[in-house]
């Protein structure tokens, strides 16, 4: 006999994240390098097996390489099972009607079958951009006991950012009888996390129907709601954020660095599972000096390094600094290098004596919404020549390299693309063509 | 393209040399250089040399060493055909029983050697730290016909005493072993990686087992093959480090250390393949101040840390200073603890201002004085220290112990601690 699993989860992990810029151009935001060893969508991944959901759906559609390398057949997770297990929901072309996904909503109701092969009595609908460790079991029981047609997730958001959440009123009972997307005003802290339990029929049933729109915020819950069905809301009363854009992004990572984090990471009943990388140990020289940071196996310090958090291969030089900074993944920061509330991405090279992140605050030229706080963003691969500075809230595409500097010096609020300052489209995009 | 596809791995060894290290697990079991195992390196060296069917012979306390191999995950020895097999002694035939030797060992394996019809196979030693490529070596064994050909490293002649050393003439042909020779002629030793023609290792494996000898491959088997037949020496240039004492443990795990380290660990073309801890990065508090160490994740540390290996797990409270020491897996130091010259086995918990291979006093240990008398005090598995007490160079104390255990608040060196059978707890 086979168990039919009382939940089917489906993770959203196919959109593209503007405001994410060269981080996200190459990824979607789930596959986001985070914390020194994670991707973003490990945690949702890690919840669902420490919550004993092992159906898991994965609707990918932006870039989707970097997370399919990720993924592979789930073993990390333990979900490279007979029965249920990982899959990667990719759009596929059919003999009629062939489409990309063009919502959330869409890119469940092209995966009807799958759905329905589950025999699932609920779809638990996650996002795979988001950190925080949660227990479903329990959500599920709080939705089993109300019989909601959908439980949705509510959080305390880090900022009061209108434009960013969604903001959820409810009744004392939890009878939610408004969810206010993207309002002019926030509506206080609490907002909807984008996690949603829905019950299958349910959610199948209005998805069935002729004419329903693509999202499903918009198309789904938001009638739901209007037409009185029995929509709750659950609160998720721990750490909970979304890495959509740089800042966000950024001040998760340095909230794992803080004194006493709030996220913890060390929990031994909810550790947080990604594939293993096969590097050495960490090895730090006889004149590092590292301090609240996350170091990371491969890694090699020789300078210092003061609350930052360094993923797999970074080398540091010798008399190089890094602060409050991010660097991923086999990044060679030269001797005398230093780094200041900088993003390095991937395999990026800093030459020697080169400094990032430092001088006055003007906001980014291009784009001051998305960097205004001080931080500085380099693009996977870039080369970044000795010697040069280069100020605060300023962009280094994606495989820029050092012929792209036209002078030594780079003041805050640039934007460098490889090919030449004044070239809009970086060569590079060319990589997700193809993709809309 | 070679004709060697099958590698039989000796893991069974007692190991006694490396103290409380070997006390609860074979010799390649033992935790290495932060995040291995000692046969991680062997296992390693033979799935990136392309064999990928492998026979671990175990015999001494395996269960920490199949724990560590599973079915193989790590290494891509988790097959269809071939992968990775341990080869316990069993019972039911009429010649199978507890193996008396390593050579006796694979004799009663045989028949996995047979099953495979080949027509050479490759014998290893599970207890060694090195990084080596089997295809050359088999190369040579094919293309000159040899009955055996035996990996040789060049070592101080002082240190050639512990090992076997070969005497080769001027073509490579081995003529002669000296087994732990008082006056080594030369530094060339064999290091316990051979390959053979399956049908005069048979040859030679069947007559040991009626004669009176050790069953020994390095004592018996070798030197009968150099009478009847052409064993080749070939030499190994690289790295090797048989992790035999625990001197010999404690240097090589301190060599990684070193700004330009004899063995690197970190090489893409050769990694050094090891199950995964699920820890997160290793964290560095505010205080941390960490110097020429290794540090692998889920490690914590607060205090102060030079030349020293931390291996996953392992914490290091605010005020503590570890210098010069080996600290395992989840083992705990606590507040302004003190450990210099230490080994600590894993899980073990050091009470606050405790403070482990004090002072000057380098009396040797007084049970096993040839093993411990540089210096380094040895903590077994799972052992408490209470609180403020300060312990001795050159000491051991046993694993499982608990803070009730200690009457006196300072153990001198040379000290050995174990609990007393008679009292009750």
């Amino acid at each position: 006999m086979t168990a039919i699993p009382a939940v089917l989860v489906l993770v959203l992990a196919g959109g593209k994240s503007d405001a994410l810029h060269a981080l996200g151009r190459i990824r979607t935001a789930s596959a986001l390098p985070y914390g020194g060893k994670y991707r973003v969508i490990d945690f949702s991944l890690s919840n669902c097996v420490h919550s004993g959901l092992a159906r898991i759906g994965i609707l990918t559609q932006y870039a989707p390489l970097s997370l399919q390398g990720h993924i592979g057949i789930g073993r990390a997770w333990d979900l490279d099972r007979r029965d249920g297990g990982v899959r990667l929901l990719q759009p596929y072309v059919r003999q009629r009607e062939t489409n990309w996904y063009r919502g959330t909503a869409d890119a469940i109701v092209q995966n009807r079958n799958v759905i329905e092969d589950a025999q699932a009595r609920h779809i638990l609908v996650l996002s795979g951009d988001l950190v925080y460790k949660m227990d479903y079991a329990e959500l599920v029981r709080f939705h089993e006991e109300r019989d909601a047609a959908l439980t949705l997730v509510t959080a305390h958001a880090p900022t009061e950012e209108p434009e960013r959440y969604g903001y959820v009123h409810a009744d004392r009972s939890g009878r939610v009888s408004a969810l206010e997307e993207k309002p002019k005003r926030a509506g206080g802290r609490v907002v909807s996390a984008a996690i949603y339990l829905f019950r299958a029929r349910e959610l199948m049933a209005r998805l069935n129907r002729d004419g329903e729109g693509p999202d499903l915020v918009h198309h789904v819950i938001q009638p739901m709601i209007a037409s009185s069905a029995r929509v709750f809301a659950y609160p998720h009363r721990g750490y909970w954020r979304d890495i959509g854009t740089v800042d966000s992004y950024y001040e998760s990572n340095m909230d794992l660095v803080r004194p006493v984090p709030p996220l913890n990471l060390y929990d031994p009943d909810w550790l947080i599972y990604t594939p293993s990388e096969d590097r050495s140990p960490a090895v730090l020289g006889p004149g590092a000096a590292v301090t609240q940071s996350l170091i990371s196996h491969g890694a090699r310090v020789e300078g210092e390094v003061s609350r930052s958090v360094l993923f797999p291969g970074v080398h540091v030089g010798d008399g190089a600094r890094v602060e409050d900074s991010i660097v991923m993944h086999d990044a060679r920061i030269a001797p005398g290098a230093r780094l200041k509330r900088t993003i390095v991405d991937k395999r990026v090279v800093i030459g020697s004596g080169a400094s990032l992140g430092f001088g006055e605050g003007t906001p980014n030229r291009e784009f001051p919404g998305d960097l205004g706080t001080g931080l500085c963003v380099v693009g996977k691969g870039s080369h970044i020549p000795e010697g040069v500075q280069i100020g605060t809230n300023t962009l280094i595409e994606i495989g820029v390299c050092a012929d792209d500097f036209t002078s030594r010096e780079v003041p805050s609020g640039s934007v460098i693309r490889p090919g030449g300052q004044g070239r809009a489209q970086p060569a590079v995009r060319g990589l997700s063509g193809g993709v809309p | 393209m070679s004709f060697v596809s099958y590698a039989m791995i000796l893991a069974g060894g007692l190991g006694s040399r490396l103290c409380l290290l070997s006390e609860k697990r074979a010799k390649p079991a033992v935790p290495f250089g932060g995040k291995y195992r000692i046969i991680d390196f062997t296992l390693s060296n033979c799935v990136n040399s392309g064999i990928f069917d492998v026979g671990i012979l175990t015999q001494y306390r395996p269960l920490s060493l199949r724990d560590h191999i599973g079915i193989g995950r790590p290494w891509d020895l988790d097959r269809k055909r071939g992968g990775v097999e341990l080869l316990q002694p069993f019972r039911g035939w009429a010649e199978t029983d507890w193996y008396r030797g390593t050579a006796d060992a694979i004799y009663q394996n045989w028949i996995r050697v047979e099953e495979r019809e080949a027509e050479h196979i490759l014998v290893l030693s599970g207890d060694h730290v090195y990084r080596m490529d089997y295809r050359p070596m088999i190369e040579a064994h094919l293309a000159r016909g040899a009955d055996a050909t035996v990996a040789i490293a060049e070592v101080p002649l002082e240190e050639a005493r512990g090992f076997g050393v070969v005497d080769t003439d001027d073509a490579g042909w081995i003529r002669g072993f000296l087994e732990k020779p008082a006056v080594p002629p030369s530094g060339q030793i064999s290091m316990g990686v051979y390959v053979f023609r399956t049908a005069s290792l048979h040859a030679v494996l069947r007559a040991d087992p009626e004669r009176e000898t050790a069953h020994d491959f390095g004592k018996n088997i070798l030197p009968a093959l150099v009478r009847d037949g052409r064993v080749l020496g070939f030499r190994h240039g690289g790295y090797w480090q048989d992790i035999g004492t625990l001197d010999s443990y404690y240097r090589a795990n301190l060599q990684l250390l070193r700004p330009d380290p004899p063995f690197p660990l970190e090489d893409p073309r050769w990694p050094i393949f090891t199950p995964s801890t699920e820890f997160p990065p290793a964290r560095l508090g505010a205080r941390a101040q960490v110097r020429a160490s290794i540090v692998t994740h889920g490690t914590i540390v607060n205090g102060t840390v030079e030349r020293s290996v931390l291996f996953p797990g392992a914490v290091v409270e605010e005020g503590a200073v570890v210098r010069d020491s080996i600290v395992m897996g989840e083992s705990w130091v606590g507040q302004q603890a003190e450990l210099t010259q230490v080994i600590l086995d894993k899980r073990v918990h050091v009470g606050p201002r405790a403070r482990i291979g004090f002072g000057e006093d380098l009396t040797p240990n007084r049970s096993c004085p040839e093993h411990l008398s540089s210096g380094i005090t040895i903590v077994g598995k799972e052992t408490r220290i209470p609180e403020g007490v300060t312990i001795g160079r050159n000491c051991r104390i046993s694993a499982n112990l608990i803070e009730e255990d200690f009457s006196r608040r300072t153990i001198p060196s040379g000290e050995v601690m174990e609990r007393e059978l008679n009292v009750a707890h």
